[in-house]
């Protein structure tokens, strides 16, 4: 059995996969998908996923696609227990909970701004819906270490590659505002297999993002010339 | 079994993906509405529930549960005496699962709340051209998805055809499937209605829907 997973480690979802390999120590072979180039649009790629994203896996003659579909799927059929996907209907009821919060608040949210800053060259990006998103979160992490509970689960795996992303480009997480969240990011990027999963890709798409908006650095001596010429700030 | 209660809104298309569920099910269970128009999800006692506010929930004895595909999954495992509606096989759930989240994400968030959120909740009165183009491309998406299946995640129904078709429903709305463009579409719905239970569940709230929206006499502009 080779498992073959087809995508690019810019990709949120795929390094949300990634992880979860990683977490199971599973052999797999990675197959560069170039988004830019168009590959995903190839008639080779779009006949195993005719939705055209990443990532999709391979498992024999079986192509699955949608990272949070795939992320049970390796669970549900490599694991040595449920841990990272517990098989008790209420826990993972929790789990389906957080994983669709992903697919609907943070992934259509981030494809939004990600659409504003490459195809629309917007660069005040509507931000406030994401820190919506990151209240949620902090709600999520009242009382509990991970996104779903007491115990690490995909759950944090998918939520974590988004989150990251953001959090390293155009809305780092501020932690007095957020400090559930704030900690659970450094929770989960102290696992062994973080960096090379996640946290490498994550830095590689906040770089693609910044490089998009104007100098931080040049606002913020903006705002301070307009304080001075309007005699504001003053404390 | 606990107690089961649905809180929602019939024309809340994931609310009605849970009734469907519920009915093919055969589970007894108790209906509260939730007005959202009204801010009853912002309510404290609602909160408590849903602390993300959205509709359903369902409350199952003591516990809550929200997200109706979360909900769906869970009423089939505890409740089902069969896994068909969810089926146990590795493959067959992740094609169940990646239909989910595709309602969850482009085809419910995506498309559809991004045009009901302004008409219903913020008093838009013109909708985009780009944001009905938007449902096309939704269904040359479930055209290719049902491929030469009877339903949306292979030859049986499941969850996946109670998410897809209250969300469709309600599409519709904005954008009649064209029968010459989406053949499998419009064959898949027909057969969806023929379900016993699919009036009760579906076709009232999914009436409802369509008049909030019409009521709202809005243009479409091209942008």
């Amino acid at each position: 059995m080779v498992l073959v997973l087809y995508g690019t480690e810019v990709s949120a979802p795929v390094r949300a996969v990634l992880l979860t390999l990683r977490a199971l120590e599973l052999d797999y072979e990675f197959q560069e998908v170039d988004l830019t180039a168009g590959d995903h649009l190839k008639p080779d790629y779009v006949s195993k996923n005719p939705q055209h994203t990443v990532p999709t896996l391979q498992d024999g003659g079986a192509y699955i696609w949608d990272s949070h579909a795939i992320m049970g799927y390796l669970v549900q059929k490599y694991a040595k227990d449920d841990a990272l996907y517990p098989r008790e209907p209420l826990q993972r009821a929790i789990v389906d909970q957080r994983l669709h919060f992903e697919s609907g608040a943070l992934s259509v949210r981030w494809k939004q701004l990600k659409h504003l800053l490459f195809e629309e060259k917007v660069t005040e990006l509507p931000i406030e819906k994401l820190h919506e998103t990151y209240a949620l979160l902090e709600l999520f992490l009242d009382g509990h270490e991970y996104m779903a509970g007491d115990q690490l689960t995909i759950a944090d795996f998918s939520i974590v590659t988004s989150v990251s992303t953001a959090h390293l480009s155009i809305a780092p997480v501020d932690a007095t505002k957020y400090p559930n969240l704030s900690a659970w990011l450094t929770r989960i990027s102290s696992l062994s297999f973080y960096e090379q999963a996640n946290s490498t890709g994550a830095r590689r798409m906040a770089e693609l993002v910044r490089a998009k908006l104007p100098k931080q650095f040049d606002k913020l001596w903006q705002k301070a010339f307009e304080d001075i010429k309007s005699g504001a700030g003053k404390m | 079994m606990g107690k089961l209660s649905i809180y929602g809104l019939e024309a809340s298309p994931p609310t009605r993906a849970c009734l469907l569920t519920l009915k093919a099910l055969d589970l007894p269970f108790d209906w509260v509405k939730v007005n959202l128009m009204a801010g009853e999800h912002l309510l404290p006692e609602y909160l408590e529930k849903n602390p993300q506010h959205t509709v359903p929930v369902l409350e199952d004895d003591e516990v809550c549960i929200w997200d109706s595909h979360a909900i769906m999954p869970y009423l089939v495992g505890k409740y089902a005496t069969t896994d068909a509606l969810y089926p146990k096989d590795h493959h067959q759930r992740a094609i169940v699962d990646q239909r989910l989240h595709y309602d969850s994400g482009p085809m419910f968030i995506g498309t559809l709340l991004s045009l009901t959120k302004p008409l219903l909740f913020k008093g838009a009165t013109v909708i985009e051209q780009s944001n009905i183009d938007a449902i096309a491309d939704v269904y040359d998406v479930v055209e290719t998805l049902i491929g030469d299946n009877e339903y949306i995640a292979g030859a049986d129904l499941t969850i996946a055809d109670f998410s897809f078709v209250t969300t469709i429903c309600s599409l519709m709305v904005f954008l009649e499937p064209d029968p010459s463009k989406y053949p499998k579409i419009v064959a898949w719905l027909e057969r969806l209605r023929q379900l016993p239970y699919y009036e009760e569940a579906n076709g009232v709230g999914a009436a409802h829907f369509e008049s909030m929206i019409k009521s709202k006499n809005f243009t479409i502009e091209s942008n």
